[in-house]
């Protein structure tokens, strides 16, 4: 294990990010007009490119700079690196706390919407795709922490179910942004949900899909920046506290029984295998 | 055996101490203030000033989720202070949203991931590549569930 102070003073680390933040914010937003709305490219995603292209792991020839070391230590830097943005939203949330009181039984009760995981992918994941128990992991939430040591306490990460949720943190993780930003800019210039409703939607209780996702909000409809961002971060404060009350009471037990309707029959045999 | 599961949990993540915290801290809101000065119009001191407003704001939070015996996520207290701190009602709440509003939100978000594409392990690319497209497909649907399930009950109820 490497020592703390490894860690934090790793400065080939920190010149690396220092380095990549200022290309992306010279780079700044770019909008790509498609068909039904507008994708926004914002420097955050940049960022995390960049990272990539640095990054041993994807670049082999990356090697002469990062090191594995490297790697390892940027991992616990990440939730760091996250707070000041958090109290960023905190400062956006309080002086707007009489509207998101306004507000509150549709940003209680959107957290319900959070089973919306359940609603769309289970059915093509079992049906469709004709997954297996790992279909149960995967779709019961957006599988961020939280919810993966839900399943690692229930099930251990390494049963079928394990694998269904550490499939979807890792594809999350790795395009979980750029996902939340198109998904939020092509809804926000579509016009069939209200900017008000999409904000709430962005508080996915994942710092980094939140910010993608209320950049792009923002990004869209500037006039309201301010109105998006405490709405979208008082969601996000919500599903912290809710997220892993509503995985093990509502969402995990659906999931369970829906897979008992609809799941094949043979798939018990095949586990067994 | 064992150990391999350990070190793909997330949840099990190293801990570093406070004084760590304290001094990683440090180093990202001084990228966090490269970042906004070339982002925006900013004069440097104005953004030196809410930066440190919002290390306080962490700090406070960092050291509330050592103390207090509930347990939640530091995120979730350092985003209670923000907003305590910044209520109409908390006296000299004026000044620290003041000084807050000369840091953009959006660019203190982008050191962040690009620590995170740095951070990318062997085996997290293993199991993208060994879980294949369908993994794939779930997980978009996934996140396009939580969102437009969200937004579709929030539409209803405003």
């Amino acid at each position: 294990m490497q020592r703390t102070m490894e860690i934090v003073l790793d400065w080939r680390l920190h010149v690396s990010v220092l380095i990549i933040t200022i290309i992306s914010e010279l780079i700044g937003v770019i909008v790509v007009p498609i068909g039904i709305g507008s994708i926004l490219l914002l420097p955050l995603l940049y960022a995390f490119i960049l990272g990539m292209l640095i990054n041993p792991n994807v670049i082999k020839r990356a090697g002469v700079w990062i090191k594995d070391s490297d790697v390892s230590a940027a991992s616990p830097l990440i939730v760091i690196a996250i707070m000041p943005f958090i109290a960023k939203f905190g400062t956006i949330i309080g002086p707007q706390m009489e509207q998101i009181i306004d507000a509150g039984p549709a940003l209680l009760l959107q957290e319900l919407g959070n089973l919306g995981t359940i609603v769309i992918a289970f059915p093509i994941a079992v049906l469709v795709l004709r997954m297996g128990r790992e279909s149960i992991g995967a779709c019961f939430s957006v599988a961020r922490e939280p919810n993966i040591a839900i399943i690692a306490d229930k099930y251990g990460l390494k049963s079928q179910e394990g694998t269904g949720v550490m499939g979807v943190y890792v594809i999350g993780t790795l395009f979980g942004t750029f996902i939340f930003a198109i998904l939020a800019s092509l809804l926000s210039t579509a016009g069939i949900f209200s900017i008000e409703a999409l904000a709430m939607a962005c508080g996915i209780g994942s710092g980094s899909m939140m910010a993608a996702c209320t950049g792009a909000l923002a990004t869209a409809v500037p006039e309201m920046k301010d109105q998006i961002l405490a709405l979208a971060g008082a969601s996000n404060v919500l599903t912290y506290a809710t997220g892993i009350y509503l995985g093990v009471f509502v969402a995990l037990p659906i999931t369970e029984k829906l897979y008992d309707l609809l799941g094949r029959k043979d798939t018990t045999i095949k586990a067994g295998e | 055996m064992n150990t391999s599961e350990t070190q793909m949990d997330p949840t099990a993540e190293r801990k570093l101490s406070l004084s760590a915290h304290a001094l990683v801290l440090v180093i990202i809101c001084a990228i966090g203030l490269v970042g906004n000065t070339v982002a925006t119009d900013i004069p440097i001191a104005d953004g030196f000033v809410g930066l440190i407003v919002l290390y306080v704001i962490s700090m406070v939070g960092l050291v509330l989720t050592e103390l207090v015996p509930i347990k939640l996520p530091s995120v979730a207290w350092i985003s209670l202070i923000g907003i305590l701190a910044t209520l109409p009602w908390t006296p000299g709440s004026e000044w620290i949203v003041a000084q807050a509003t000369n840091v953009n939100f959006l660019t203190l978000a982008t050191p962040c991931l690009a620590y995170a594409g740095i951070a990318i392990a062997k085996q997290e690319i293993d199991i993208a590549k060994s879980s294949g497209w369908k993994i794939f497909i779930v997980a978009v649907l996934v996140m396009t569930g939580t969102y437009l399930g969200s937004a579709f009950i929030a539409d209803l109820f405003l």
